[in-house]
């Protein structure tokens, strides 16, 4: 023992002035810049006797295994030590388990309820997971233990998260206050500092002075710049932390993870490894550099500024249709926030992804599968659900797509400064600005929110979108924003909400813009949207029960005869109700029962009109409809979900029988990129199409692709010879 | 939509005008159950029906029922293999239930069963040049080593002897024969190929529309054989088939056929204009011909 001790020298003298070796400790060498001596103090600590103490050493030498395996030894010895499990915790924490970590500090606290520690540990691993229940562990740690600075760091950062910077700096100063060298609270301020535009360099000094190496403030700085979208900023900072410390390689994952959202995927890659080559594989390192290796499978279609990223599988199929949705929204964003988007030095203006595999899509947005949304906005790059990675009728991508590039004019107006709620709201708005079809329907998880009076005000929705504290909290608060939107245009004015994009492109805060854009106080405006917004809604929140009753009950009813009644009595109770068992399927399909197909008609033509988007019930109206109808209605199909082969061809014949060539010859082509099965006829219906569009070159090449794949087509060689007749001049 | 075939149906091999035959036999096996019996001896029956309708009733043999026996199933094989030449074609259509052991596949049959090893033992002995297995029952595919051969294209209706739940692949296949739209190449005749595609898209498209996870996964061997055997001719190319005064016509298009398929080898070769005009000026050849051939 005192031969390892001996090792241990720590200070500059000569003369050994060994304190007790412990964990905090060595942490305290290591946090002021004392590698060496915070190694052998580790090293000390992993040689001692004691299993506690070679766990903590071990861990501090990142030998995680070793110190896994020590923890786990010294908690059988000791089953009622709270502290131990604690502390075993975090370092499953800090390795990605945060399961176990979590079951570990759930022990602690039934060995020591007042383990202000175990709170802290819940906190944090409710945080990583953006639980709304971080708040509340934070603050039961803080009561339990009011110096404790990392929990007050937490809740800093926290409300910085949400964009309260003067909680932020509450918290960041009582974490101060508790422990006046905390480097993580200063990095908190340095980082208020550099999301207002204001200098931070006296705090980023401070830090620099205790440890000149702590990468981790440039991280933090980073990762609140990632959460409020200035990924740009963010690759800066994550650059500077691993220039400070070229070890810390969960900032060498961090900027993969956003260099690759940027659409640097090289540069992404050589980060990714170096984190994985040195052990830090938690999932969102791993998941993208397999998205990565995926990226051999999609192809780059490039049209003029705008640069679409599909998989190989599809991109033939979806490319024309992303193209007219993105060449459209770019001239109506453009007219209407007076800009061009500029180009970037990779070539392109906005690059727009389409992943048929929603986890792949979810590693390219937060790393990690499971992401609730259907489309994120990177910067310049929209990254999104294809149409066939989600179950027919499931979203209307093309009403996503126009919400997210919505997103990219209004971050590159706002230099990403413009707070979610606005940008969200905006968004939403504009879906159905563009389409009244489009944008999502009140659901009855917002009818249940707006009951139970749960909305937030203007001043705190952020909250809804960052940390949702109850289960849709996040879906509520899209709603509410584009709901707001949707009530300043109608009360001030269009141009208006133009504005407040320019008053959000400099740092400010919603209050803020809010009295300034339209003349009153926060308060008066939540008062007035939500007396605006019951009148809106109408009975529908309060006839919520009945409604739900009378579902049930039309579900459950025999027969047309009874159904009818009440699915009437459903629509007419919530009739932006569009969802599984709505009643506007069930009428149809009663009403046609009864011979009636008129009515059918007019039940699906309104649930179309709501926004309804089951393809299955369109192409049931379709069937119903005139033929410029049903075209008109097949089409929105190819909006929602373009991978059916049979509505293609549907399409392209309706499109010949109302004269719209141009439109038969895109989904006939529709139809050959989904490769059927009966490839001789899908050419054959093309090259029609292309001979009546007056296109003989490309209705010969369709005939001769139809007739090599079926020599005795009689039609096709039919048209053949007309068309070559047609291209002697003769007339047919 | 689908649409029955003319009666003119005819079954026949691909090579025109020889005196080649096609030889048919039909097993409907144990049904066990009702329902099962039921079904198994309607697709049967429908086989049959069309079988008769393309060649004498001499080369057409059903077992259905009692009379499916191991027995009466060898003495059908037999009296084929007596009876086939060389040139002749063989289809040999089983339907009903199948298992396996891991070892060894049988198909079920009242009485005892018979093996597949015992089937291909069998079928050896039929001089025919091309034959045709179509194994519809569960666990077919457990089949499909032991019935290989390289005069034999064999269909199954499972990807493997763990397949083990009755099957839907007869009722399609029968069907295949039925509809002008399994007719790919529309060439007014339907080849064991297109028949095989069509009925593994149906049991896809089966699954998919009852939500059930797909118990059968269809399999063919010998792709080249099976794209080879025309089973089914309707319509024009029907009635010429049967007239020999188209002969010459009809050898005249096999020639130009042969030389599309030549040029589309060499399409890559080729400058795209060049293949375009040489391409286009084979197909108007071939639509002129055909013009007279179905005169």
């Amino acid at each position: 023992m005192t031969a390892v001790l001996a090792l241990w020298l720590w200070g500059s003298g000569s003369a050994p002035q060994a304190p007790p070796p412990s964990a905090a400790n060595c942490a305290a060498l290591r946090l002021h810049d004392r590698s060496a001596a915070a190694t052998a103090c580790y090293q000390a600590l992993a040689a001692s006797p004691r299993l506690a103490d070679q766990a903590e050493g071990d861990w501090g030498l990142g030998l995680y295994d070793q110190a896994n395996t020590a923890f786990r030894a010294a908690a059988a010895q000791n089953d009622a030590s709270a502290a131990l499990r604690v502390r075993w915790g975090r370092l499953l924490h800090e390795r990605f388990n945060d399961t176990d970590a979590d079951g570990l500090f759930q022990e602690a606290l039934q060995r020591d309820p007042k383990s202000a520690d175990a709170y802290l540990g819940q906190a944090l691993v409710s945080a990583d997971g953006f639980d709304g229940k971080a708040l509340e562990s934070a603050n039961r740690a803080l009561e339990l233990d009011p110096k404790l600075a990392e929990a007050h760091v937490l809740l800093a950062t926290l409300a910085l998260e949400d964009s309260d910077s003067a909680a932020a700096a509450r918290e960041a100063d009582a974490a101060l206050a508790a422990q006046p060298d905390d480097l993580d609270a200063m990095a908190v301020h340095a980082a208020m500092g550099i999301l207002a535009n204001q200098p931070a360099d006296a705090w980023l000094k401070r830090i620099a002075a205790v440890n000149p190496h702590y990468g981790q403030a440039q991280a933090a700085i980073a990762r609140q710049l990632v959460l409020h979208r200035r990924y740009d900023e963010a690759v800066n900072y994550y650059r500077q932390a691993v220039t400070l410390d070229p070890e810390l390689w969960s900032a060498h994952s961090e900027l993969g993870v956003t260099l690759m959202r940027l659409g640097d995927d090289a540069s992404s890659r050589q980060e990714l490894e170096a984190a994985y080559d040195h052990d830090y594989r938690d999932a969102a390192t791993v998941n993208s550099l397999r998205l990565l290796d995926s990226y051999k499978n999609f192809d780059v279609v490039r049209d003029g500024p705008v640069w679409l990223k599909l998989d190989k599988k599809e991109s033939a199929l979806l490319a024309p249709y992303f193209e007219k949705v993105v060449e459209h929204a770019l001239q109506v964003y453009g007219a209407k926030y007076q800009m061009t988007l500029p180009v970037q030095p990779s070539g392109f203006a906005v690059q727009v992804e389409a992943y048929p595999n929603h986890d792949d899509f979810a590693v390219r947005s937060v790393g990690l599968p499971g992401l609730g949304a259907l489309g994120v906005t990177l910067g310049d790059v929209v990254a999104m659900d294809s149409p066939s990675g989600r179950p027919p009728g499931d979203f209307n991508w093309a009403s996503t797509l126009w919400h997210e590039l919505d997103h990219v004019y209004v971050l590159t107006a706002t230099h990403h400064l413009a707070p979610r709620w606005f940008a969200e709201g905006l968004a939403v708005h504009e879906e159905t600005q563009a389409n009244p079809e489009w944008g999502d329907r009140i659901t009855p998880d917002v009818l249940v929110a707006i009951q139970a009076n749960r909305l937030l005000p203007v001043a705190e929705l952020d909250r809804g979108f960052m940390h949702p504290a109850y289960p849709n909290q996040v879906i509520v608060s899209y709603y509410q924003a584009g709901r707001i939107c949707d009530y300043i245009q109608e009360k001030w004015g269009a141009p208006k909400l133009v504005e407040m994009v320019h008053d959000f492109a400099v740092p400010t805060t919603t209050p803020a813009v809010i009295q300034q854009a339209l003349g009153i106080t926060p308060a008066e405006f939540d008062t007035r949207f939500f007396a605006w917004l019951r009148q809106q809604l109408g009975a529908e929140p309060a006839n919520f029960n009945q409604w739900r009753t009378t579902l049930k009950a039309m579900a459950a009813a025999p027969g047309p005869a009874a159904v009818i009644p009440l699915a009437e009595k459903a629509r007419d109770l919530y009739p932006d109700y569009i969802y599984d068992a709505n009643p506007y399927g069930y009428l149809a399909k009663a009403y046609l029962a009864q011979n009636d197909p008129e009515a059918a008609r007019q039940a699906l033509a309104t649930y179309q009109k709501y926004g309804g988007h089951d393809p299955d019930l369109l192409r049931q109206l379709a069937k119903l409809e005139p033929p410029a109808d049903a075209a008109a209605t097949l089409d929105r199909i190819n909006y929602i979900y373009p991978m059916d082969a049979e509505t293609h061809r549907q399409l392209g014949d309706l499109w010949m029988q109302v004269h719209n060539t141009a439109g038969a010859v895109q989904e006939y082509t529709a139809v050959l990129d989904l490769h059927p099965l009966d490839r001789a006829g899908s050419e054959f219906h093309l090259a029609q199409a292309e001979y009546a569009a007056g296109n003989l070159d490309a209705a010969q090449d369709a005939v001769i692709a139809s007739l090599v794949a079926a020599h005795d087509y009689r039609p096709a060689q039919d048209l053949l010879v007309k068309i070559m007749d047609a291209k002697k001049g003769k007339t047919p | 939509m689908k649409r029955a075939l003319l009666i003119l149906a005819v079954f026949a091999t691909a090579v025109l005008g020889a005196s080649a035959q096609t030889w048919y036999v039909t097993v409907a096996g144990l049904g066990g159950e009702p329902d099962y019996t039921q079904r198994f001896n309607a697709d049967a029956q429908s086989l049959d029906k069309l079988f008769r309708q393309a060649a004498p009733a001499d080369h057409v043999i059903t077992l259905i029922g009692p009379a499916a026996t191991r027995e009466t199933l060898h003495q059908a094989l037999g009296q084929v293999a007596a009876a086939a030449k060389p040139d002749d074609d063989f289809v040999l259509t089983l339907i009903g239930h199948g298992t396996y052991d891991g070892v060894e596949y049988k198909f079920n049959l009242p009485g005892p069963d018979v093996s597949a090893a015992e089937l291909a033992a069998w079928c050896d002995r039929i001089a025919a040049r091309r034959q045709l297995i179509v194994d519809t029952s569960s666990a077919s595919g457990g089949a499909l080593a032991a019935l290989q051969s390289p005069r034999r294209a064999v269909v199954a209706a499972t990807k493997s002897g763990t397949e083990k739940n009755a099957t839907v692949f007869a009722r399609y296949w029968a069907q295949a024969l039925q509809d002008p739209s399994a007719d790919l190449d529309k060439n007014q005749s339907i080849s064991a190929a297109e028949a095989f595609a069509y009925a593994q898209r149906k049991v896809a498209d089966f699954y998919t529309s009852q939500q059930r996870l797909a118990t059968e996964h269809p399999q063919s061997s010998n792709g080249k054989l099976l794209a080879s055997l025309t089973l089914v001719r309707f319509g024009q190319a029907q009635r010429a088939y049967a007239d020999p005064a188209k002969r010459a016509l009809l050898d005249q298009k096999e020639a130009l056929e042969s030389k599309i398929d030549a040029l589309n080898y060499q399409k890559d070769a080729l400058p795209d204009e060049e293949y375009k005009t040489q391409i286009t000026a084979l197909l108007l050849q071939l639509a002129k011909l055909q013009k007279e051939i179905d005169q």
